[in-house]
């Protein structure tokens, strides 16, 4: 049997190298689009428009001094600074998550059908993908600063969290059915229909329910700034399970690739007595 | 022979692997890990004093952003 601390100690080193790939991806392609979004910031706050962001949390409120432009971080944090601390955040994002997942790739790894541990980890990281990442992201997507009401952030963060864990839902869901279909003596190819089946019906039913973001996007916020950032932030998001996939699986086929190898050829139950 | 027990146990109907037995610490951690995912991207303020929760929404903002978390 595999010992949990080191497939632990794999999840934390996908972590890293997720985290770190995750971090080049918003310095490459999620800061441009911030900073245009900024720009737009500063000049709503120049024109007296809007004002900018008074106070943007949702528990709190901090007045803007008269005469002063509230841009992003006010006199607290400097724009390196707030660079600097998102790539140290997607760092430690990273690492959560790839905790996270050494935990349920540990409890489901005899469940994930491919035979190798590299597929069985890139399998697990698409499932977390569609139901921690995407599905949220659908139902409200990501927005760069310069779109948002303050007063709304808490029912948006409830709709955020809501979807995430319907996500989470389905995936625990979808497989319990596959088994007992399998039970039931269901076919291959009919409990696969179903599976598919019932979970593009349980997705369109979650995104089709929940209302959407109660915001509406500002008059200066060009269409194009909105999609470039919601697809620079899905492909940052991509990117880390992508490689929290691919690390954590290759980690694992090195640890047991070469028993594996030769018992994968030899049956399903040499391998067993392997691993035990 | 292996290989004669082989053929004998198909593959899909065998448990694929032996499972890896998950200790109950590695639980509390998956907790910690998830409350820690809550304080980089969502606290403003609920456990922390206003302007300790102001910082780290700052230091943390662009990230925050990126990840599509409901930031303001």
């Amino acid at each position: 049997m595999i010992n949990f601390g080191s497939v632990l100690r794999r999840g934390l080193e996908a972590g890293v190298a997720a985290g770190l790939a995750s971090a080049l991806v918003i310095w490459l392609f999620v800061e441009p689009v911030i900073r245009k979004a900024l720009v737009i910031e500063e000049r709503r706050g120049a024109s007296g428009g809007h004002g900018g962001h008074a106070g943007h949390s949702a528990l709190f409120t901090v007045p803007a001094a008269p005469g002063h432009v509230p841009a992003h971080g006010g006199d607290l944090v400097t724009r390196t600074q707030q660079v600097v601390g998102g790539a140290v955040t997607s760092m430690l994002v990273g690492i959560a998550f790839g905790v996270i997942f050494a935990v349920v790739f540990a409890k489901a790894r005899h469940r994930l059908a491919p035979h190798s541990d590299f597929w069985r980890s890139m399998v697990l990281a698409a499932i977390g993908f569609g139901a921690v990442t995407l599905l949220p992201a659908i139902v409200i997507p990501a927005n760069p600063p310069a779109v948002g009401d303050p007063a709304t952030v808490t029912q948006r963060t409830w709709l955020y969290v809501l979807a995430l864990l319907l996500g989470v839902a389905i995936a625990l869901t979808v497989p319990m059915l596959d088994r007992l279909l399998a039970r039931r003596g269901f076919l291959d190819g009919a409990r696969w229909s179903v599976d598919v089946l019932v979970t593009v019906l349980a997705v369109v039913a979650v995104v089709v329910v929940l209302p959407g973001s109660p915001d509406s996007v500002p008059e200066d916020v060009p269409a194009a700034l909105l999609w470039d950032f919601r697809v620079a932030s899905l492909a940052q998001l991509a990117t880390m399970w992508v490689v929290l996939g691919a690390v954590f699986g290759l980690l694992m086929e090195r640890s047991t690739g070469a028993s594996a190898r030769t018992a994968d050829t030899a049956g399903e139950r040499e391998l067993t007595s392997v691993g035990a | 022979m292996a290989n004669s027990s082989a053929v004998a146990v198909p593959a899909h109907t065998a448990p694929s692997l032996a499972s890896i037995r998950v200790p109950l610490w590695a639980w509390a951690l998956l907790a910690v890990a998830v409350f820690a995912l809550y304080f980089v991207s969502q606290e403003n303020g609920a456990l922390l004093s206003a302007p300790a929760a102001e910082m780290l929404h700052e230091l943390t903002h662009d990230a925050r952003h990126a990840l599509g978390v409901p930031c303001h």
